[in-house]
């Protein structure tokens, strides 16, 4: 069971609904008095796989779709077309403005991932090693998160995100806001996550932490994977790209 | 809370119902259940938007806890509610088991209410203002706190196009007149809330995989 595929895309599109008229109220609807949406495709007919075990890391430019593409891994959005099959679990998408409810305190948040994931809510263990890998005091965890700096959100979701043992870690760009010491330490965690053998998909923006981390990787861009392949030769890609 | 016990004193004194606090608080305390659940859920959606993003769970879950934890309140109520109205002339018989079913009726209702409005709601952020403000003209509109002649004689269309009516009837055989509901009036809850839940569920179905664009 080592080189199965853990993660497959066969054909997928993906479309938001977007609404660019600024009718964001019944009120304006009413005085619109037109469907303000309108589909608009944001990948279009993607098919890859991933092994079990393996590290992908995803490049592209601004706005190519990569937060896109790992939302529709993690199941978070539906595809119009396609099929996407996970044969794992997948931790909560770590991406800056996800995952924690910003009106909850930093231990309520966890408490309410934790419950999520079908552990018990005041799980001793689990909270504490979060709030110990987080480096978070305990007064900062009492406060609602929509009072964190973003380094401080980085880091709590960091910290739950790894502190479950699902077979996915996704990443999305929020390394760049921990600073230089919690950079150094979550480096070693997905060190160690993927000598665990889980598989992890990383999106940066750095291609030589690509190159360290990732095994393989792709390049989007415009919603289509235009490179897939070894992880240094897209890095290359990449950086031709500008 | 304050102002339902001022309207109950002031058409107390006006209406010539018998066992006029038992007539109006048990429409009360439904209505008051129907209230929190949609003010309680209408935001439940958007309310949970970092964890939306983050993470498959079904979205369903979000309302539905809220449903839940207002239900667990609501029969609270009830045993509360059955125990002081002993002095306001309740008939303690078994038809009185009836609102189990009853609740869940209701219950299922407005539900089905709650997935229209927590879905448009991440869409359309004035939902729930909207709500807040026509509530108190649908509570008007319902025979609750005044008898039902009030508006049965004039305009009878007001109440027979008001599905909360059905409910509150139904509630008052069982717990105001003591009787078992008639087949028809059962007939009729049942399809309001089976009806309600299926265009609550088509509706929240259709839009729950793009609240992610809007959220
Ligand atoms: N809710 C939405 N409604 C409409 N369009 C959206 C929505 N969210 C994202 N998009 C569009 O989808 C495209 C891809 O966005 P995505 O966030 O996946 O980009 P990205 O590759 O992660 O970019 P970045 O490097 O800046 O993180 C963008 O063009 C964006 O405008
Ligand atoms: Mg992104």
């Amino acid at each position: 069971m080592a080189n199965d595929a853990l993660i497959e895309f066969k054909g997928v599109t993906v479309a938001y609904w977007q609404n660019n008229m600024g009718v964001f109220s019944i009120k304006d609807l009413i005085t619109h008095r037109k469907n303000p949406f309108t589909t608009k495709t944001i990948l279009h007919d993607i098919s890859f796989e991933v092994k079990r075990g393996e590290c992908m890391g995803v490049l592209g430019r601004n706005g190519s779709g990569k937060s896109t593409l790992l939302r529709a891994i993690a199941g978070v959005v539906k595809p119009q077309v396609g099929s996407i099959h996970i044969n794992g679990s997948i931790a909560p998408i770590l991406a800056i403005g996800a995952g924690l409810e910003t009106e909850l305190t930093g231990y309520e948040n966890i408490e309410l991932l934790l419950s999520l994931y079908g552990k018990p809510r005041k799980d001793v263990d689990a909270i504490k090693s979060i709030k110990d890998f987080s480096g978070l005091s305990d007064d900062v965890l009492r406060t609602p998160t929509k009072t964190y700096s973003s380094g401080m959100l980085a880091r709590l979701t960091f910290s739950i995100s790894v502190a479950n043992d699902s077979d996915i870690l996704i990443i999305d760009e929020v390394l760049a806001v921990g600073d230089q010491g919690f950079q150094h330490k979550c480096m070693d965690k997905i060190y160690q996550v993927k000598k665990e053998g889980k598989t992890i998909l990383f999106v940066s923006h750095f291609p030589e932490d690509v190159k360290k981390l990732c095994d393989t990787a792709i390049l989007l861009d415009g919603g289509v994977i235009t490179h897939r392949g070894g992880a240094p030769e897209i890095c290359d890609l990449y950086q031709k790209l500008f | 809370m304050l102002y339902l016990l001022i309207i109950i004193v002031v058409f107390k004194s006006q209406s010539n119902i018998d066992n006029y606090v038992l007539y109006a608080t048990s429409g009360l305390i439904f209505w008051i259940f129907f209230a929190n659940v949609t003010n309680q859920s209408i935001a439940s959606i958007i309310n949970s938007s970092g964890i939306i993003k983050a993470l498959n769970v079904p979205t369903v879950f979000f309302p539905l806890s809220e449903m839940i934890s207002e239900l667990f309140n609501f029969i609270l109520t009830l045993f509360v509610f059955a125990i002081a109205m002993h002095w306001f002339g309740i008939q303690y018989s078994f038809n009185l088991l009836t609102i189990i079913p009853i609740t869940i009726l209701f219950a299922v209702f407005t539900f089905g209410i709650t997935l229209i409005f927590c879905s448009l709601n991440v869409f359309f952020r004035d939902v729930g203002i909207l709500w807040t403000t026509i509530q108190p003209a649908i509570f008007y509109l319902t025979p609750i706190p005044y008898p039902e002649k009030v508006l049965t004689d004039r305009y009878p269309l007001v109440v027979q196009l008001n599905p909360i009516y059905y409910f509150i009837k139904l509630e008052r055989e069982v717990i105001y007149k003591g009787v078992f509901p008639s087949g028809e009036l059962w007939l009729q809850c049942t399809v309001l809330a089976t009806g309600m839940l299926c265009i609550g569920y088509f509706i929240f179905s259709r839009l729950k995989n793009q609240f992610i664009s809007s959220l």
